[in-house]
Protein backbone atom coordinates (compact mmCIF):
# COMPACT_ATOMS: atom_id res chain seq x y z
CA UNK A 1 0.00 0.00 0.00
CA UNK A 2 1.72 2.90 -1.04
CA UNK A 3 0.59 6.31 -0.76
CA UNK A 4 2.13 9.64 -2.12
CA UNK A 5 0.75 12.10 0.33
CA UNK A 6 2.87 10.11 2.88
CA UNK A 7 6.46 10.72 3.85
CA UNK A 8 8.52 7.86 3.21
CA UNK A 9 10.61 8.03 6.60
CA UNK A 10 8.70 7.50 9.14
CA UNK A 11 10.83 7.67 12.21
CA UNK A 12 14.30 8.48 12.17
CA UNK A 13 16.48 8.71 15.14
CA UNK A 14 19.39 9.90 15.39
CA UNK A 15 22.41 8.99 18.31
CA UNK A 16 19.40 8.78 21.32
CA UNK A 17 20.89 8.30 24.62
CA UNK A 18 19.18 7.63 27.95
CA UNK A 19 20.30 7.65 31.63
CA UNK A 20 18.86 6.70 34.63
CA UNK A 21 21.07 8.28 36.72
CA UNK A 22 24.40 6.34 36.72
CA UNK A 23 22.87 4.05 34.92
CA UNK A 24 23.50 3.97 30.63
CA UNK A 25 20.48 2.11 29.23
CA UNK A 26 20.72 4.06 25.34
CA UNK A 27 24.22 4.32 24.14
CA UNK A 28 23.53 6.09 20.95
CA UNK A 29 21.03 4.58 18.42
CA UNK A 30 20.68 5.68 15.41
CA UNK A 31 18.03 4.03 12.53
CA UNK A 32 15.49 4.42 9.98
CA UNK A 33 12.10 3.34 10.06
CA UNK A 34 10.04 3.82 6.54
CA UNK A 35 6.34 3.85 5.92
CA UNK A 36 4.54 0.19 6.24
CA UNK A 37 7.26 -1.43 7.48
CA UNK A 38 7.76 -3.37 10.52
CA UNK A 39 10.41 -3.82 12.76
CA UNK A 40 10.93 -6.14 15.41
CA UNK A 41 13.17 -5.32 18.09
CA UNK A 42 14.80 -8.28 19.80
CA UNK A 43 17.86 -8.28 22.51
CA UNK A 44 18.20 -9.90 26.44
CA UNK A 45 16.64 -8.71 29.25
CA UNK A 46 17.72 -5.17 30.45
CA UNK A 47 19.27 -4.13 26.96
CA UNK A 48 16.80 -1.59 26.69
CA UNK A 49 14.11 -2.16 23.95
CA UNK A 50 11.24 -0.99 26.00
CA UNK A 51 13.33 2.74 26.72
CA UNK A 52 13.82 2.95 23.33
CA UNK A 53 10.34 2.61 22.15
CA UNK A 54 9.34 4.93 25.25
CA UNK A 55 11.53 7.18 24.07
CA UNK A 56 10.50 7.49 20.99
CA UNK A 57 7.45 9.06 22.15
CA UNK A 58 8.60 10.46 25.18
CA UNK A 59 6.92 8.77 27.92
CA UNK A 60 10.52 8.57 29.00
CA UNK A 61 12.52 11.50 28.31
CA UNK A 62 15.52 10.71 26.61
CA UNK A 63 18.56 12.46 27.82
CA UNK A 64 20.06 13.36 24.25
CA UNK A 65 19.68 12.59 20.63
CA UNK A 66 17.13 13.30 17.84
CA UNK A 67 14.09 12.00 17.10
CA UNK A 68 11.72 12.57 13.91
CA UNK A 69 8.40 11.55 13.67
CA UNK A 70 6.92 11.96 10.41
CA UNK A 71 9.73 14.74 9.79
CA UNK A 72 8.52 16.26 12.83
CA UNK A 73 11.49 16.90 15.65
CA UNK A 74 10.08 15.70 18.63
CA UNK A 75 12.64 16.89 20.60
CA UNK A 76 12.37 20.46 19.80
CA UNK A 77 11.46 22.88 22.77
CA UNK A 78 7.19 23.56 22.11
CA UNK A 79 6.17 20.84 20.80
CA UNK A 80 2.91 19.68 21.59
CA UNK A 81 3.71 16.25 22.24
CA UNK A 82 0.57 15.02 22.76
CA UNK A 83 -0.14 15.44 19.74
CA UNK A 84 2.68 13.60 18.54
CA UNK A 85 1.33 10.76 19.95
CA UNK A 86 -1.91 10.86 18.76
CA UNK A 87 0.32 9.72 16.20
CA UNK A 88 1.52 6.31 17.66
CA UNK A 89 -0.53 4.25 19.32
CA UNK A 90 1.10 1.75 21.84
CA UNK A 91 0.31 -1.24 23.38
CA UNK A 92 1.94 -2.89 26.33
CA UNK A 93 2.42 -6.15 27.53
CA UNK A 94 0.03 -5.61 30.68
CA UNK A 95 -2.67 -4.46 28.53
CA UNK A 96 -3.48 -1.47 30.57
CA UNK A 97 -7.46 -1.32 29.72
CA UNK A 98 -9.05 1.04 31.91
CA UNK A 99 -10.25 -1.04 34.45
CA UNK A 100 -13.53 1.70 35.23
CA UNK A 101 -14.55 1.39 31.39
CA UNK A 102 -16.29 -1.11 29.30
CA UNK A 103 -14.34 -2.25 26.53
CA UNK A 104 -16.21 0.21 23.44
CA UNK A 105 -15.90 3.45 26.23
CA UNK A 106 -11.86 2.37 26.43
CA UNK A 107 -11.85 2.69 22.72
CA UNK A 108 -14.35 6.05 22.34
CA UNK A 109 -12.21 8.13 25.30
CA UNK A 110 -9.49 8.94 23.68
CA UNK A 111 -10.85 10.19 20.41
CA UNK A 112 -13.85 11.81 22.22
CA UNK A 113 -11.70 13.78 24.29
CA UNK A 114 -8.64 14.29 21.94
CA UNK A 115 -9.95 14.53 19.02
CA UNK A 116 -13.18 15.82 19.97
CA UNK A 117 -15.29 14.05 17.49
CA UNK A 118 -18.49 13.33 18.73
CA UNK A 119 -20.06 10.45 21.00
CA UNK A 120 -22.25 8.92 17.81
CA UNK A 121 -19.25 8.97 15.64
CA UNK A 122 -16.63 7.38 18.05
CA UNK A 123 -19.26 4.46 18.61
CA UNK A 124 -19.78 3.90 15.52
CA UNK A 125 -15.87 3.55 14.35
CA UNK A 126 -15.42 1.60 17.68
CA UNK A 127 -17.72 -0.86 17.10
CA UNK A 128 -15.94 -1.21 13.57
CA UNK A 129 -12.92 -1.65 15.42
CA UNK A 130 -13.99 -4.17 18.01
CA UNK A 131 -15.58 -6.09 14.97
CA UNK A 132 -11.87 -6.09 13.13
CA UNK A 133 -10.41 -7.85 16.18
CA UNK A 134 -13.22 -9.76 16.49
CA UNK A 135 -15.40 -8.90 19.76
CA UNK A 136 -17.52 -6.95 18.74
CA UNK A 137 -19.87 -8.99 21.19
CA UNK A 138 -18.20 -7.82 24.32
CA UNK A 139 -18.53 -3.68 23.63
CA UNK A 140 -20.06 -3.61 26.76
CA UNK A 141 -17.65 -5.86 28.84
CA UNK A 142 -15.52 -4.57 31.12
CA UNK A 143 -11.97 -5.44 30.98
CA UNK A 144 -12.14 -7.90 34.24
CA UNK A 145 -14.38 -9.85 32.67
CA UNK A 146 -12.05 -10.36 29.52
CA UNK A 147 -9.45 -12.68 28.89
CA UNK A 148 -5.97 -11.64 28.73
CA UNK A 149 -5.92 -12.30 24.86
CA UNK A 150 -9.61 -10.30 24.64
CA UNK A 151 -8.35 -7.33 26.68
CA UNK A 152 -5.25 -6.94 24.32
CA UNK A 153 -7.64 -7.29 21.65
CA UNK A 154 -9.06 -4.29 22.71
CA UNK A 155 -6.08 -2.20 23.63
CA UNK A 156 -5.09 -2.91 20.24
CA UNK A 157 -8.39 -1.66 18.93
CA UNK A 158 -8.08 1.15 21.66
CA UNK A 159 -4.76 2.58 19.96
CA UNK A 160 -6.06 2.14 16.30
CA UNK A 161 -9.03 4.45 17.48
CA UNK A 162 -6.76 7.35 17.25
CA UNK A 163 -6.13 6.59 13.59
CA UNK A 164 -2.96 6.51 14.24
CA UNK A 165 0.20 6.21 11.39
CA UNK A 166 2.59 4.08 13.54
CA UNK A 167 1.91 1.18 16.20
CA UNK A 168 4.34 0.48 18.43
CA UNK A 169 4.15 -2.97 20.61
CA UNK A 170 6.13 -3.80 23.98
CA UNK A 171 6.17 -7.54 24.39
CA UNK A 172 2.21 -7.85 23.53
CA UNK A 173 1.81 -11.57 23.82
CA UNK A 174 4.49 -12.07 27.38
CA UNK A 175 2.11 -12.15 29.53
CA UNK A 176 -0.83 -14.18 28.24
CA UNK A 177 -1.16 -17.58 28.20
CA UNK A 178 0.31 -19.45 24.79
CA UNK A 179 -3.30 -20.55 23.67
CA UNK A 180 -4.21 -16.64 23.57
CA UNK A 181 -0.95 -15.23 22.02
CA UNK A 182 -2.32 -16.69 18.22
CA UNK A 183 -5.67 -14.28 18.20
CA UNK A 184 -3.63 -11.50 19.07
CA UNK A 185 -0.88 -11.91 16.30
CA UNK A 186 -3.43 -12.17 14.00
CA UNK A 187 -4.60 -8.99 14.59
CA UNK A 188 -0.89 -7.78 14.03
CA UNK A 189 -0.44 -10.03 11.16
CA UNK A 190 -3.54 -8.22 9.94
CA UNK A 191 -2.09 -4.78 10.43
CA UNK A 192 1.00 -5.19 8.91
CA UNK A 193 -0.82 -6.87 5.92
CA UNK A 194 -2.63 -3.56 5.70
CA UNK A 195 0.72 -1.11 5.59
CA UNK A 196 0.77 0.13 9.04
CA UNK A 197 4.24 1.15 10.09
CA UNK A 198 5.14 -0.73 13.09
CA UNK A 199 8.16 -1.44 16.02
CA UNK A 200 7.60 -4.19 17.75
CA UNK A 201 9.56 -5.86 20.96
CA UNK A 202 8.37 -9.53 20.75
CA UNK A 203 10.46 -12.87 20.95
CA UNK A 204 7.64 -14.43 19.05
CA UNK A 205 9.86 -16.22 16.49
CA UNK A 206 7.18 -17.21 13.96
CA UNK A 207 5.33 -14.37 13.65
CA UNK A 208 8.79 -12.07 13.03
CA UNK A 209 9.81 -14.46 10.79
CA UNK A 210 6.37 -13.95 8.71
CA UNK A 211 5.67 -10.23 9.38
CA UNK A 212 8.48 -8.74 10.18
CA UNK A 213 10.68 -6.46 7.39
CA UNK A 214 13.57 -6.03 9.81
CA UNK A 215 14.99 -7.19 13.06
CA UNK A 216 16.96 -4.86 15.41
CA UNK A 217 19.11 -6.60 17.84
CA UNK A 218 19.86 -4.56 20.83
CA UNK A 219 22.36 -5.50 23.51
CA UNK A 220 23.62 -3.28 26.02
CA UNK A 221 21.70 -0.17 25.22
CA UNK A 222 23.30 -0.81 21.13
CA UNK A 223 22.07 -2.16 17.89
CA UNK A 224 24.45 -4.70 17.61
CA UNK A 225 22.28 -5.85 14.31
CA UNK A 226 20.24 -4.79 12.18
CA UNK A 227 19.03 -7.07 9.27
CA UNK A 228 15.96 -9.12 7.63
CA UNK A 229 14.99 -11.72 9.70
CA UNK A 230 16.79 -14.47 7.59
CA UNK A 231 19.69 -13.07 7.84
CA UNK A 232 19.50 -12.46 11.39
CA UNK A 233 18.24 -15.77 12.15
CA UNK A 234 19.92 -17.62 9.73
CA UNK A 235 23.37 -16.22 9.15
CA UNK A 236 24.08 -13.86 11.92
CA UNK A 237 27.79 -13.43 12.78
CA UNK A 238 27.51 -11.84 15.95
CA UNK A 239 28.06 -13.97 18.93
CA UNK A 240 25.70 -11.90 21.32
CA UNK A 241 23.02 -12.25 18.88
CA UNK A 242 23.52 -16.16 18.04
CA UNK A 243 24.01 -16.82 22.08
CA UNK A 244 20.63 -15.15 22.61
CA UNK A 245 18.85 -16.77 20.06
CA UNK A 246 20.16 -20.06 20.93
CA UNK A 247 18.57 -19.21 24.11
CA UNK A 248 15.06 -18.62 23.34
CA UNK A 249 14.93 -21.02 20.70
CA UNK B 1 -21.33 -25.27 82.65
CA UNK B 2 -22.75 -22.36 82.50
CA UNK B 3 -25.71 -23.19 84.92
CA UNK B 4 -23.06 -24.61 87.45
CA UNK B 5 -21.02 -20.68 86.85
CA UNK B 6 -24.12 -18.58 87.34
CA UNK B 7 -25.18 -21.17 90.45
CA UNK B 8 -21.59 -20.08 92.16
CA UNK B 9 -21.95 -16.77 91.10
CA UNK B 10 -25.48 -16.65 92.57
CA UNK B 11 -23.67 -18.34 95.74
CA UNK B 12 -20.86 -15.64 96.54
CA UNK B 13 -23.15 -12.75 96.40
CA UNK B 14 -25.66 -14.88 98.52
CA UNK B 15 -22.59 -15.21 100.87
CA UNK B 16 -21.36 -11.30 100.61
CA UNK B 17 -21.52 -9.40 103.86
CA UNK B 18 -22.92 -5.90 103.98
CA UNK B 19 -20.33 -3.06 103.74
CA UNK B 20 -20.29 -2.14 107.33
CA UNK B 21 -20.72 -5.17 108.90
CA UNK B 22 -17.69 -6.57 111.00
CA UNK B 23 -15.97 -9.81 108.74
CA UNK B 24 -14.19 -12.31 110.69
CA UNK B 25 -10.90 -12.84 108.23
CA UNK B 26 -12.14 -16.58 107.51
CA UNK B 27 -15.20 -15.11 105.51
CA UNK B 28 -12.36 -13.42 103.98
CA UNK B 29 -10.87 -16.37 102.38
CA UNK B 30 -13.23 -18.23 101.36
CA UNK B 31 -14.71 -15.23 99.48
CA UNK B 32 -11.94 -14.29 98.07
CA UNK B 33 -11.50 -17.81 97.20
CA UNK B 34 -14.82 -18.04 95.16
CA UNK B 35 -13.88 -14.84 93.60
CA UNK B 36 -10.84 -16.86 91.87
CA UNK B 37 -12.70 -19.83 91.25
CA UNK B 38 -15.55 -17.49 89.48
CA UNK B 39 -12.79 -15.66 87.23
CA UNK B 40 -10.74 -18.98 86.54
CA UNK B 41 -14.23 -20.66 85.57
CA UNK B 42 -15.30 -17.85 83.20
CA UNK B 43 -11.59 -17.71 81.75
CA UNK B 44 -11.55 -21.10 80.88
CA UNK B 45 -15.38 -20.40 79.21
CA UNK B 46 -14.18 -17.43 77.44
CA UNK B 47 -10.37 -18.86 76.02
CA UNK B 48 -12.11 -22.13 74.93
CA UNK B 49 -12.17 -21.81 71.20
CA UNK B 50 -15.07 -24.58 71.33
CA UNK B 51 -17.80 -23.21 73.23
CA UNK B 52 -20.27 -21.14 71.06
CA UNK B 53 -19.79 -17.60 71.38
CA UNK B 54 -23.03 -16.68 72.74
CA UNK B 55 -22.23 -18.35 75.73
CA UNK B 56 -19.10 -16.45 75.92
CA UNK B 57 -20.94 -13.51 75.59
CA UNK B 58 -23.17 -14.14 78.51
CA UNK B 59 -20.53 -14.83 80.42
CA UNK B 60 -18.86 -11.51 79.94
CA UNK B 61 -21.88 -9.54 80.57
CA UNK B 62 -22.65 -11.50 83.94
CA UNK B 63 -19.01 -11.25 84.75
CA UNK B 64 -19.04 -7.38 84.09
CA UNK B 65 -22.94 -7.36 86.09
CA UNK B 66 -20.82 -9.16 89.13
CA UNK B 67 -18.09 -6.82 88.96
CA UNK B 68 -20.61 -3.45 88.39
CA UNK B 69 -22.41 -4.83 91.33
CA UNK B 70 -19.21 -5.61 93.74
CA UNK B 71 -17.96 -1.98 93.14
CA UNK B 72 -21.78 -0.67 94.03
CA UNK B 73 -21.39 -2.50 97.16
CA UNK B 74 -18.15 -1.30 98.21
CA UNK B 75 -17.11 1.66 96.51
CA UNK B 76 -19.39 4.17 98.07
CA UNK B 77 -20.80 5.44 95.07
CA UNK B 78 -23.34 7.66 95.95
CA UNK B 79 -25.78 7.33 92.79
CA UNK B 80 -28.84 9.43 94.16
CA UNK B 81 -26.58 12.54 94.32
CA UNK B 82 -25.03 11.53 90.65
CA UNK B 83 -28.37 10.85 89.16
CA UNK B 84 -29.41 14.28 90.99
CA UNK B 85 -26.16 15.79 90.09
CA UNK B 86 -25.65 14.73 86.20
CA UNK B 87 -29.03 13.30 84.55
CA UNK B 88 -31.22 16.18 86.22
CA UNK B 89 -33.48 16.30 83.35
CA UNK B 90 -35.69 18.62 84.62
CA UNK B 91 -32.77 21.01 84.19
CA UNK B 92 -33.49 20.93 80.29
CA UNK B 93 -37.05 21.26 79.74
CA UNK B 94 -38.10 24.36 77.92
CA UNK B 95 -34.29 24.24 76.95
CA UNK B 96 -33.93 21.49 74.54
CA UNK B 97 -34.29 23.98 72.01
CA UNK B 98 -30.86 25.61 72.28
CA UNK B 99 -29.08 22.14 72.32
CA UNK B 100 -30.81 21.64 69.00
CA UNK B 101 -30.02 24.74 67.42
CA UNK B 102 -26.62 24.23 68.87
CA UNK B 103 -26.24 20.73 66.47
CA UNK B 104 -27.76 22.89 63.65
CA UNK B 105 -24.62 24.98 63.86
CA UNK B 106 -22.29 22.11 64.50
CA UNK B 107 -23.56 20.37 61.46
CA UNK B 108 -23.93 23.41 59.38
CA UNK B 109 -19.49 23.86 60.89
CA UNK B 110 -19.09 20.47 59.68
CA UNK B 111 -20.98 20.69 56.42
CA UNK B 112 -18.98 23.46 55.09
CA UNK B 113 -15.85 22.68 56.73
CA UNK B 114 -16.20 19.40 55.09
CA UNK B 115 -16.66 20.60 51.67
CA UNK B 116 -13.66 23.03 52.46
CA UNK B 117 -11.48 20.00 53.24
CA UNK B 118 -12.01 17.96 50.11
CA UNK B 119 -11.35 21.05 47.94
CA UNK B 120 -8.61 21.80 49.57
CA UNK B 121 -6.99 18.33 50.10
CA UNK B 122 -8.07 17.17 46.22
CA UNK B 123 -6.20 20.36 44.96
CA UNK B 124 -3.32 19.37 47.15
CA UNK B 125 -3.07 16.23 46.29
CA UNK B 126 -3.38 16.89 42.37
CA UNK B 127 -0.88 19.79 42.26
CA UNK B 128 1.32 17.17 43.76
CA UNK B 129 0.39 14.48 40.57
CA UNK B 130 2.35 17.46 39.45
CA UNK B 131 5.72 15.88 40.77
CA UNK B 132 7.70 19.48 40.75
CA UNK B 133 9.48 19.58 43.91
CA UNK B 134 9.66 23.07 44.79
CA UNK B 135 6.09 22.73 45.02
CA UNK B 136 5.65 19.36 46.80
CA UNK B 137 8.43 21.05 49.60
CA UNK B 138 5.38 23.54 50.07
CA UNK B 139 2.61 21.12 49.98
CA UNK B 140 4.47 18.70 52.24
CA UNK B 141 5.46 22.10 54.66
CA UNK B 142 1.93 22.85 54.72
CA UNK B 143 0.37 19.30 55.44
CA UNK B 144 3.11 18.44 57.47
CA UNK B 145 2.42 21.38 59.49
CA UNK B 146 -1.11 21.24 59.33
CA UNK B 147 -1.15 17.57 60.81
CA UNK B 148 0.95 18.41 63.72
CA UNK B 149 -0.35 21.53 65.13
CA UNK B 150 -3.64 20.95 67.55
CA UNK B 151 -7.13 22.40 66.00
CA UNK B 152 -7.11 24.34 68.60
CA UNK B 153 -4.08 26.43 68.28
CA UNK B 154 -5.11 26.79 64.69
CA UNK B 155 -8.48 28.22 65.55
CA UNK B 156 -7.01 30.20 68.06
CA UNK B 157 -4.36 32.03 65.74
CA UNK B 158 -7.26 32.68 63.35
CA UNK B 159 -10.01 34.26 65.91
CA UNK B 160 -7.61 35.91 68.39
CA UNK B 161 -4.14 36.90 66.37
CA UNK B 162 -6.01 37.57 63.03
CA UNK B 163 -7.40 40.88 64.33
CA UNK B 164 -3.51 42.30 65.26
CA UNK B 165 -2.79 42.15 61.23
CA UNK B 166 -6.11 43.97 60.48
CA UNK B 167 -8.27 40.73 59.70
CA UNK B 168 -10.76 39.90 61.23
CA UNK B 169 -12.54 37.15 61.18
CA UNK B 170 -15.95 36.27 63.04
CA UNK B 171 -16.38 32.75 65.00
CA UNK B 172 -17.83 31.13 62.45
CA UNK B 173 -15.73 32.13 59.50
CA UNK B 174 -12.54 31.11 61.89
CA UNK B 175 -13.77 27.91 62.55
CA UNK B 176 -14.43 27.12 58.75
CA UNK B 177 -11.07 27.93 57.50
CA UNK B 178 -9.56 26.42 60.70
CA UNK B 179 -10.99 23.28 60.14
CA UNK B 180 -10.67 23.24 56.42
CA UNK B 181 -7.07 24.03 55.77
CA UNK B 182 -6.67 21.62 59.20
CA UNK B 183 -8.25 18.53 57.72
CA UNK B 184 -7.73 19.71 54.09
CA UNK B 185 -4.51 18.73 55.35
CA UNK B 186 -5.70 14.82 56.45
CA UNK B 187 -7.89 14.77 53.63
CA UNK B 188 -5.10 15.34 50.49
CA UNK B 189 -3.31 12.81 52.32
CA UNK B 190 -6.33 10.13 51.78
CA UNK B 191 -6.48 11.71 47.97
CA UNK B 192 -2.95 10.98 47.33
CA UNK B 193 -3.26 7.47 48.61
CA UNK B 194 -5.96 6.68 46.71
CA UNK B 195 -4.19 8.34 43.78
CA UNK B 196 -1.32 6.25 44.29
CA UNK B 197 -3.25 3.12 44.06
CA UNK B 198 -4.00 3.72 40.10
CA UNK B 199 -1.30 1.43 38.63
CA UNK B 200 1.13 3.66 36.74
CA UNK B 201 0.04 1.48 33.55
CA UNK B 202 -2.93 3.59 33.53
CA UNK B 203 -1.22 6.66 33.36
CA UNK B 204 0.99 5.59 30.67
CA UNK B 205 -2.05 3.89 28.25
CA UNK B 206 -3.86 7.74 29.08
CA UNK B 207 -0.21 9.54 27.97
CA UNK B 208 0.37 7.53 24.97
CA UNK B 209 -3.15 7.85 23.94
CA UNK B 210 -2.29 11.54 23.91
CA UNK B 211 -4.83 12.63 26.31
CA UNK B 212 -3.82 15.66 28.37
CA UNK B 213 -2.78 16.01 31.99
CA UNK B 214 -5.77 17.40 33.47
CA UNK B 215 -8.20 15.16 31.14
CA UNK B 216 -6.26 11.87 32.38
CA UNK B 217 -6.46 13.13 35.73
CA UNK B 218 -10.13 13.62 35.39
CA UNK B 219 -10.97 10.77 33.29
CA UNK B 220 -8.50 8.34 34.02
CA UNK B 221 -7.10 8.78 37.68
CA UNK B 222 -9.91 10.19 39.69
CA UNK B 223 -12.63 7.88 39.10
CA UNK B 224 -10.45 4.85 39.85
CA UNK B 225 -9.09 6.73 42.68
CA UNK B 226 -12.17 7.90 44.58
CA UNK B 227 -13.33 4.46 45.43
CA UNK B 228 -10.48 3.67 46.94
CA UNK B 229 -10.60 7.07 48.79
CA UNK B 230 -13.86 7.52 49.93
CA UNK B 231 -13.77 5.34 53.18
CA UNK B 232 -10.81 6.86 55.06
CA UNK B 233 -12.36 10.21 53.37
CA UNK B 234 -15.24 9.76 55.47
CA UNK B 235 -13.50 9.00 58.35
CA UNK B 236 -11.11 11.64 58.14
CA UNK B 237 -14.64 13.83 57.46
CA UNK B 238 -16.56 12.00 60.97
CA UNK B 239 -13.20 13.11 62.80
CA UNK B 240 -13.73 16.47 61.57
CA UNK B 241 -17.14 16.67 62.71
CA UNK B 242 -16.26 15.97 66.17
CA UNK B 243 -13.36 18.69 66.34
CA UNK B 244 -15.95 20.84 65.54
CA UNK B 245 -16.27 21.33 69.62
CA UNK B 246 -13.13 22.97 69.73
CA UNK B 247 -14.99 25.90 68.39
CA UNK B 248 -16.31 26.41 71.36
CA UNK B 249 -13.09 27.90 72.76
CA UNK B 250 -13.89 31.22 69.88
CA UNK B 251 -17.32 31.15 71.05
CA UNK B 252 -18.74 30.05 67.41
CA UNK B 253 -22.59 29.08 69.24
CA UNK B 254 -22.32 24.96 68.37
CA UNK B 255 -23.09 22.14 70.12
CA UNK B 256 -20.91 22.52 72.85
CA UNK B 257 -20.80 25.75 73.38
CA UNK B 258 -24.18 26.13 73.87
CA UNK B 259 -24.53 23.53 76.32
CA UNK B 260 -21.59 24.90 78.28
CA UNK B 261 -24.21 28.20 78.56
CA UNK B 262 -26.63 25.83 79.87
CA UNK B 263 -24.27 24.56 82.07
CA UNK B 264 -23.23 27.79 83.50
CA UNK B 265 -27.08 29.50 83.65
CA UNK B 266 -28.58 26.31 85.13
CA UNK B 267 -24.95 25.26 87.71
CA UNK B 268 -25.86 22.14 86.55
CA UNK B 269 -23.91 19.97 84.50
CA UNK B 270 -26.54 17.95 82.80
CA UNK B 271 -26.45 19.84 79.84
CA UNK B 272 -23.37 18.45 79.16
CA UNK B 273 -24.35 15.39 79.52
CA UNK B 274 -27.09 15.73 77.10
CA UNK B 275 -24.48 17.14 74.58
CA UNK B 276 -22.07 14.18 74.95
CA UNK B 277 -25.60 11.74 74.03
CA UNK B 278 -26.18 13.91 71.27
CA UNK B 279 -22.65 13.37 69.64
CA UNK B 280 -23.06 9.94 70.54
CA UNK B 281 -26.17 9.66 68.82
CA UNK B 282 -25.26 11.60 65.44
CA UNK B 283 -22.07 10.15 65.43
CA UNK B 284 -22.09 6.37 66.26
CA UNK B 285 -24.17 6.00 63.29
CA UNK B 286 -21.23 7.51 61.20
CA UNK B 287 -18.46 5.58 62.74
CA UNK B 288 -20.35 2.14 61.59
CA UNK B 289 -21.08 3.45 58.01
CA UNK B 290 -17.34 4.43 57.65
CA UNK B 291 -16.61 0.32 59.17
CA UNK B 292 -18.75 -0.40 56.77
CA UNK B 293 -17.80 1.47 54.10
CA UNK B 294 -14.13 -0.19 54.56
CA UNK B 295 -14.86 -3.67 54.78
CA UNK B 296 -16.62 -3.59 51.35
CA UNK B 297 -13.75 -1.46 50.27
CA UNK B 298 -11.16 -4.66 51.86
CA UNK B 299 -13.94 -7.41 50.08
CA UNK B 300 -13.22 -5.45 47.16
CA UNK B 301 -10.13 -5.88 47.15
CA UNK B 302 -10.16 -9.29 48.08
CA UNK B 303 -11.92 -10.45 45.63
N1 LIG C 1 12.34 4.35 35.26
C1 LIG C 1 13.53 3.73 35.39
N2 LIG C 1 14.39 4.13 36.35
C2 LIG C 1 15.59 3.53 36.50
N3 LIG C 1 16.03 2.53 35.74
C3 LIG C 1 15.21 2.08 34.76
C4 LIG C 1 13.92 2.65 34.55
N4 LIG C 1 13.33 2.01 33.51
C5 LIG C 1 14.21 1.07 33.12
N5 LIG C 1 15.34 1.11 33.85
C6 LIG C 1 16.53 0.25 33.67
O1 LIG C 1 16.97 0.37 32.36
C7 LIG C 1 17.42 -0.87 31.86
C8 LIG C 1 16.68 -1.20 30.57
O2 LIG C 1 15.32 -1.43 30.87
P1 LIG C 1 14.25 -1.81 29.77
O3 LIG C 1 12.97 -2.00 30.46
O4 LIG C 1 14.31 -0.82 28.67
O5 LIG C 1 14.82 -3.20 29.26
P2 LIG C 1 14.13 -4.24 28.29
O6 LIG C 1 15.10 -4.51 27.22
O7 LIG C 1 12.78 -3.75 27.89
O8 LIG C 1 14.03 -5.51 29.22
P3 LIG C 1 12.86 -6.58 29.32
O9 LIG C 1 13.08 -7.57 28.22
O10 LIG C 1 13.07 -7.19 30.67
O11 LIG C 1 11.56 -5.86 29.20
C9 LIG C 1 17.17 -1.89 32.96
O12 LIG C 1 18.40 -2.11 33.61
C10 LIG C 1 16.20 -1.21 33.86
O13 LIG C 1 16.42 -1.61 35.19
MG1 LIG D 1 10.76 -4.34 28.35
Amino acid sequence: MSNMNLPETMIEVVDLHKRFKDLHVLKGISTVVKHSEVVAVMGPSGSGKSTFLRCLNRLEEPTSGRIYIEGVDIMAPYIDINRVRTEIGMVFQSFNLFPHLTAIENIKLAPMNVRKISNKEATERGMALLEKVGLAEKATAYPEQLSGGQQQRVAIARALAMQPQIMFFDEPTSALDPEMIGEVLDVMRNMAKEGMTMMVVSHEMGFIREAADRILFLADGLIVEDGTPDQIFNHSKHKRTIEFLGKIL
Amino acid sequence: MAMSLALLIAYALFLLPDKESAIPVWFYSSISFFIVLILAYSGSILADREKPEALKMGVAFMLIAVLGWLFHRYSGAQWHRLADFFFNWEKLEGNWWILWEGLGVTLFLAFISGIGSVVVGLLIAVLRTLNSPTMNFFLKVYVDVFRSIPMIVVMVIFFFAMPFMGISLGSIVSTVLALSLGYGAYASECFRAGIESVHSGQLEAARSLGLSRWKTIYKIILPQAIPVVIPPLTGTLVAMLKDTAVASVVAAPELLKRARELYTSETNPTPLVAAALIYLAVLIPLVRAVNMLENRMQKKRNE
